[in-house]
C-alpha cells in the first residue's frame, strides 16, 4: 500500500508545482467538457421543455429512444464520431479527428440526452397548477416557456450538473477521437489511464484530485444557487 | 365589440377530459358587470367551465364568444382580459413583489409599478413594507391567497374568475378576499363568477346564480337534487328511504340509481301545526328550518330545510315568510308531487 501514499504525496507535489503535462490536461478537460455542455443545454433544454409540457403524437416513441440514449456506451459514441470525422467519413475534410472540437462533438452527443431526458422529467413533474396561474396571468408562449423553465431551474441544474459529470468524466470518446496527444488532446481521464498504464501512479492520482476538486466545486456552486 | 350585450356567450358547449364528459351546457350567458355565482357538488363541472371561460384551453365541442366574438382560438389580447383564481394558488418561485408584479411585466405595463403593488396588497391587507419582499414559501394558506388575489387585481381584469377562493382559508382572509373581489367590480367594473360552496356569500351578492349538477347547468334557481337508489314499492311507484321513516315517493325512474331533481316552483311549505290535510300531495316531509338568507337581488329569502340527513331549499317570498311565522328552527312540512319530479 505504500505506492499509493507516496504516490498521493507525489500527486499534491506534482500539482502545486504546477506540473506543465498535468496542468494542461486539466485546462484541455475543462475547455472542451465546457465547451460540450454549453452546447449541449443550448439545443437539451428547449427540446426536453416540448418533450415534457406538449402531449403529441410520437411523444412517448422519442421519449423511450432518448431513455435509450442514456445508455449508449462512450467508446461506442467515440467509434461513431470517429467513422464520421476521420479522412474518409462524410466531414473528414473538416480536419477535426484528434482535436479539442472533435472530442467536443462526441461529448455533446453523449450529454445530450441526458440534459433533455432530465430536463423532460422536470417538466413533466412540474406542478400542474402553474401553467394555469401563468395563462391566467396573460403569459405568452415566450413567457410560458421561460417562466416554466425558471420554476423548475432547480431540476435543470442538476440535469446540467448530472451532464457535466458525465462528459467531464468519460474516457471512451476522448481516447478514440482525441487520441490522448500530450499538451494538445490529453485529458485528465486519458491521462490517468496512460499514466496508470505506466505504472506512473502519482500522476494519475493527483489528475484523479483535480477532478473530484472541480465535481466538489460545480456541487457547491449549485447547492449555492439553490441556498440563494 | 358586442355594446350592451353579453360579456360571454356559451352555445353546446362540451369538455371532456379522455373519453369522460365533465361538461356539458346547452346556452349560456354572462352579462358584463354582472355577478354570477356557480353552486355544485363536487366534480360538477365548475372548475372545468371556470377554466373555459379563463381561455385555459379549448372545449372539445361548442363555442364559447367573449364579447359577440368567437374566443378562440384564443388572442392573447382577449386572454389579458380574463383572469382565474383558483382555491390553492401557484405562487411563482421568487418573492411577493414579484408575483404580484409579474401579470404587468408580461403586459409591459411597469409604470409606477412599486406604488401599484403597494396598493394592491393594501387591498387585500397585505401591509407591503411586511410582506412585498417576502419568499413564497414564507407565507401562511391564507397570505398565499391574499397574495394571488392581489396578483390578480393589480391586473384591473375586465373579468375575475374565482373558484372556492375562501374555502382553503381563514375567517379573516375570506372576509378580505370577498371584499376585494367585490372591490374590484366597484373600482373596475369587472364582471365577477364566483364558484364557492359559501351559499351565504354567493346570495348575498350574486345577480345569478347557476346550478351545476353531473356538468350541466340548470337556471338560476333553488333545484333539489336526490340520489338514488330508488326502490320499487307498487306499480309505477318508486321510493327512497331517508332517515328511519321518512321516504320520498316518485314515479318510475329511468334507472334505479337515476338522479331526482326537484322544481323549486313544485314546492309548498307550510309549519308544522298549520298543516291540515295531506291528501293531495304524494310527498309530505318534516323538517326543520335551519337558515335563512335574503337574497339581495331579488330581495327572496332562500330556506334550507333539513330533512333527516338531507337538504331542501325553497324560495320564499318575505310576505310568505311573514305571514307563515318561518325562521330558523321552525319545524315545516314540504310537500310536492311525485310527477313533478324530473329525472337527470
Amino acid at each position: 500500500m505504500d505506492f499509493l501514499l507516496s504516490g498521493f504525496i507525489k500527486a499534491l507535489h506534482l500539482l502545486l508545482n504546477r506540473d506543465p503535462s498535468t496542468w494542461t490536461a486539466v485546462a484541455a478537460t475543462l475547455k472542451v467538457s465546457t465547451g460540450s455542455i454549453l452546447a449541449s443545454l443550448a439545443a437539451g433544454l428547449p427540446l426536453g421543455f416540448v418533450l415534457g409540457y406538449f402531449d403529441f403524437r410520437g411523444r412517448r416513441f422519442i421519449r423511450t429512444c432518448v431513455d435509450t440514449l442514456l445508455a449508449l456506451p462512450t467508446v461506442f459514441i467515440g467509434l461513431v464520431v470517429y467513422a464520421v470525422i476521420t479522412s474518409r467519413g462524410p466531414l473528414g475534410e473538416y480536419g477535426l479527428l484528434f482535436t479539442l472540437s472533435g472530442i467536443a462533438i462526441g461529448q455533446i452527443i453523449l450529454a445530450l440526452p441526458i440534459v433533455v431526458a432530465l430536463t423532460a422529467s422536470t417538466v413533466e413533474n412540474m406542478d400542474s397548477r402553474l401553467r394555469l396561474t401563468l395563462v391566467s396571468l396573460g403569459a405568452g408562449k415566450k413567457d410560458l416557456l421561460l417562466t416554466c423553465l425558471w420554476e423548475v431551474r432547480y431540476g435543470l441544474l442538476a440535469a446540467a450538473v448530472t451532464a457535466y459529470g458525465r462528459v467531464m468524466t468519460e474516457v471512451g470518446i476522448s481516447m478514440m477521437v482525441g487520441g490522448n496527444i500530450k499538451w494538445h488532446t490529453r485529458t485528465i481521464t486519458t491521462a490517468i489511464a496512460l499514466e496508470t498504464g505506466k505504472g506512473m501512479f502519482a500522476n494519475g492520482i493527483a489528475l484523479g484530485l483535480v477532478l473530484i476538486t472541480i465535481a466538489f466545486a460545480v456541487n457547491m456552486s449549485v447547492s449555492f444557487l439553490r441556498r440563494k | 365589440m358586442n355594446p350592451g350585450g353579453p360579456l360571454y356567450q356559451l352555445h353546446n358547449v362540451v369538455h371532456c377530459y379522455n373519453d369522460t364528459r365533465a361538461l356539458s351546457i346547452d346556452r349560456m350567458a354572462i352579462p358584463a358587470g354582472s355577478v354570477t355565482g356557480l353552486i355544485g357538488p363536487n366534480g360538477s363541472g365548475k372548475s372545468t367551465l371556470l377554466k373555459l371561460l379563463a381561455f385555459a384551453f379549448n372545449p372539445t365541442e361548442g363555442e364559447i364568444r367573449f364579447r359577440g366574438r368567437m374566443a378562440y382560438p384564443f388572442s392573447r389580447e382577449v386572454r389579458s382580459r380574463v383572469t382565474l383564481l383558483t382555491q390553492e394558488p401557484y405562487l411563482l418561485k421568487r418573492n411577493v413583489f414579484d408575483n404580484i408584479a409579474y401579470g404587468l411585466k408580461v403586459r409591459k405595463d411597469t409604470d409606477r409599478l412599486v406604488e401599484r403593488v403597494e396598493k394592491a396588497l393594501a387591498t387585500v391587507g397585505l401591509p407591503y413594507q411586511e410582506f412585498a419582499f417576502r419568499k413564497w414559501h414564507e407565507l401562511s394558506g391564507g397570505e398565499t391567497q391574499r397574495a394571488a388575489m392581489a396578483a390578480r387585481l393589480i391586473l384591473e381584469p375586465e373579468v375575475l374568475l374565482l373558484d372556492e377562493p375562501t374555502a382553503s382559508v381563514d375567517v379573516e382572509s375570506a372576509k378580505l378576499i370577498r371584499d376585494a373581489s367585490l372591490a374590484a367590480r366597484e373600482l373596475f367594473g369587472t364582471t365577477l363568477v364566483i364558484s364557492s360552496h359559501d351559499w351565504h356569500w354567493l346570495y348575498e351578492i350574486c345577480d345569478n346564480l347557476l346550478h351545476l349538477f353531473k356538468g350541466m347547468i340548470f337556471d338560476s334557481g333553488m333545484e333539489n337534487i336526490l340520489s338514488g337508489p330508488w326502490e320499487k314499492q307498487g306499480d309505477k311507484l318508486y321510493a327512497k328511504n331517508i332517515g328511519q321513516k321518512e321516504k320520498i315517493f316518485v314515479s318510475a325512474p329511468p334507472e334505479g340509481k337515476s338522479y331526482a331533481l326537484i322544481p323549486e316552483n313544485s314546492l309548498s311549505i307550510i309549519p308544522m301545526d298549520a298543516e291540515t290535510t295531506t291528501s293531495h300531495f304524494d310527498n309530505r316531509l318534516e323538517g326543520i328550518i335551519t337558515r335563512m338568507i335574503l337574497q339581495k337581488s331579488s330581495m327572496e329569502i332562500i330556506a334550507s330545510i333539513m330533512i333527516s340527513d338531507l337538504f331542501f331549499t325553497v324560495r320564499l317570498s318575505g310576505e310568505t315568510v311573514r305571514s307563515l311565522s318561518l325562521a330558523p328552527g321552525v319545524r315545516v312540512v314540504i310537500r310536492f308531487q311525485k310527477d313533478s319530479v324530473k329525472w337527470l
